[in-house]
């Protein structure tokens, strides 16, 4: 699903270099209520996330069948047990954390491929062509199907979610990268970087890639929604992680069986991947109006 | 015109060509041999050697891929490993159904999602643009699986007004009618905030245009200027967006299948690959493929053949 990600990234013009970065960036984001309250969302997220194992009441595959279904508000059990009688708070706790380092390490493998080979096309125009013609021809297929493709090769995995999500994130992050990077590379300290005989390694480094960062992280938040949604679509298929472990997609996947009779099971899950997407979505948004109001419609 | 479409066939033959490729190579990395399998677990190895001569599969890789290219051209796409069905045939049977619902998720989801956008878009600033605009965020934020589950909690569940397993029926009969529409509706629902984001943004643009002021100045109906003035300009880039979505919908569209058990392409293809079904799973990832690889190609011919400013690129 190349889709949404590209129409919002098509948006995120690249910041002209020559302006002087404005101090304060995190100060103006916080100013808007909405930005302040997704910002505080995802680092709580983030941080109940890195903290789940200590924060888990129990072990993640600790069960006890008497308790199975229990909904929640049980004794001991706030959100109630799953149909094994596992805890819904370990399980949703390390089912945040499987689901975020999966969007972690899918927006990072993608993204660092797809600047590379954008900062490659913006500088060495040669195979500016050949590389550009490679990226729309991943970006003609949707993120689903190279998660097919790729299950049925290495088999259903949690690592094959991340491959699948990483090879889509690629082709877009590059039209990105090329994009900024195009129009810094036509400024004069360039040339005059250039002209002292830099390397082109420390040019890019140090010249090009520092005045192409808004964009990047821009386009990186929105993605990371992105890459939850399909990440989750992916495991509540099955063709992600593989039970006992906890994942929220698959969790949700596991509910469905107990639907009609336990519906928190499925349900809990479901909204804590809608509060992560959400609030990646609005701080990106708030990212790219703060970064460049001149975008704001 | 027709040489901008010829260009755009031509340019789709290379990926074309990948994706078989691609295709072919998936069933050689695969762990099992075909010849075994077919062979069956009691057969020994000169039957084994014979059946792998009869595949072909003794042959070098390039004479592989001649075969299955021959093969493929004759509509020969292997044989099920769990239920020895011919792949083709079960993808003849899937395909209507698959299609069957993206149609119908398309046919209410975009009117309503260009409504919104174009209500927003005029009346911009207002509360009603705030309410939209809010609402396609959080709605392009809702898991496929989660709306559908909802849907059938509520709908088919607490109010038994609908059913939410399989195809009831045939698109003509009151059954299949009613099976559809819970697929449906989830499908479409989360194609409304994308279509919604995408007009608003259109329309927003050629509301500023000159041509509208125009319109404007000789003393047309707003409803008017609106209609005919600026939505039917904006309906260019919302069109060919729209057909960009359609590998979100493909995405959602495994899923809803998933969901509501619709016998369709992405649930035999998500049933395949956990099964490990290879044939079957390559089957169908390649028909999906080719299917996105057309619908692409026609969106690309059909937004040229909407703006004719497009032609001389």
């Amino acid at each position: 699903m190349a889709d949404i990600g590209a129409s919002a990234a098509a948006v995120v013009a690249p910041v002209p270099a020559s302006m002087p970065k404005r101090p304060g960036m995190l100060r103006r984001l916080v100013r808007e209520p909405v930005a302040a309250i997704a910002l505080a969302i995802v680092v709580l997220l983030v941080l109940v996330a890195l903290l789940a194992p200590w924060l888990a009441p129990t072990g993640p595959f600790d069960n006890d069948l008497s308790v199975a279904l229990s909904v929640p508000g049980t004794e001991g059990l706030m959100l109630g047990a799953d149909g094994q009688g596992r805890n819904m708070i370990t399980r949703l706790l390390y089912g945040l954390r499987a689901t975020l380092m999966m969007g972690v390490a899918s927006v990072l493998l993608g993204g660092v491929v797809g600047a590379l080979v954008g900062f490659a096309a913006a500088f060495y125009r040669r195979i500016d062509g050949l590389l550009m013609r490679l990226m729309d021809m991943l970006l003609s297929f949707p993120a689903i199907l190279f998660g097919l493709a790729i299950a049925a090769i290495l088999g259903p995995g949690i690592s094959t979610i991340i491959l699948a999500l990483s090879v889509a994130t690629v082709p877009l992050m590059a039209r990105i990268v090329r994009g900024s990077a195009m129009v810094v590379m036509r400024q004069d300290y360039i040339e005059a970087a250039r002209a002292t005989g830099m390397s082109d390694a420390r040019l890019i480094l140090r010249h090009l890639a520092p005045n192409c960062l808004s964009p990047l992280f821009v386009f990186a938040t929105l993605r990371f929604g992105q890459v939850i949604l399909l990440g989750s679509a992916l495991s509540f298929l099955g063709l992600g992680a593989q039970a006992p472990m906890a994942e929220l997609g698959a969790m949700a996947s596991e509910g469905r069986d107990f639907l009609f009779f336990a519906p928190h099971i499925a349900v809990i899950p479901c909204l804590l991947i809608f509060t992560i997407v959400l609030a990646f979505n609005l701080l990106g948004d708030a990212l790219r109006d703060a970064l460049d109001p001149r975008l704001r419609v | 015109m027709l040489r901008h479409v010829l260009q755009r066939v031509l340019m789709a033959v290379p990926v074309l060509l990948g994706v078989l490729l691609i295709g072919f190579l998936l069933m050689q990395v695969v762990p099992t041999d075909p010849a075994t399998v077919r062979a069956g677990p009691t057969a020994t190895a000169e039957v084994v050697a014979q059946i792998r001569a009869d595949m072909g599969l003794d042959q070098p890789l390039y004479m592989q891929f001649g075969l299955y290219m021959w093969r493929l051209l004759h509509g020969d796409l292997g044989v099920s490993i769990i239920n020895n069905v011919p792949v083709t045939q079960e993808l003849g049977a899937t395909i209507g159904p698959t299609l069957e619902l993206m149609f119908a998720s398309l046919f209410w989801s975009i009117p309503i999602g260009i409504a919104l956008g174009t209500v927003a878009a005029y009346w911009r600033g207002s509360l009603l643009d705030r309410f939209v605009t809010a609402l396609s965020v959080a709605g392009g934020s809702v898991p496929v699986f989660f709306l559908g589950l909802m849907l059938i909690w509520f709908v088919g569940f607490q109010w038994q007004w609908l059913p939410f397993t399989g195809r009831g029926g045939p698109l003509w009969s009151l059954e299949g009618w009613q099976s559809l529409a819970l697929p449906a509706l989830t499908l479409g629902g989360t194609f409304i905030a994308p279509v919604a984001r995408m007009t608003r943004t259109a329309v927003l643009e050629v509301l500023g245009a000159e041509h509208v002021r125009t319109a404007r100045a000789k003393g047309l109906g707003e409803f008017a200027v609106v209609l005919h003035h600026a939505l039917r300009n904006a309906l260019i880039p919302v069109v060919t967006l729209i057909g960009l979505q359609i590998g979100f919908l493909l995405g959602g569209a495994v899923v809803t299948e998933t969901v509501f058990s619709w016998p369709g392409v992405g649930r035999l293809a998500v049933g395949a690959i956990l099964s490990s079904d290879f044939p079957m799973a390559q089957g169908t990832i390649l028909i999906l493929s080719l299917g996105f690889i057309v619908v692409n190609l026609l969106v690309d011919i059909l937004y040229v053949a909407l703006d004719p400013r497009m032609r001389g690129a």
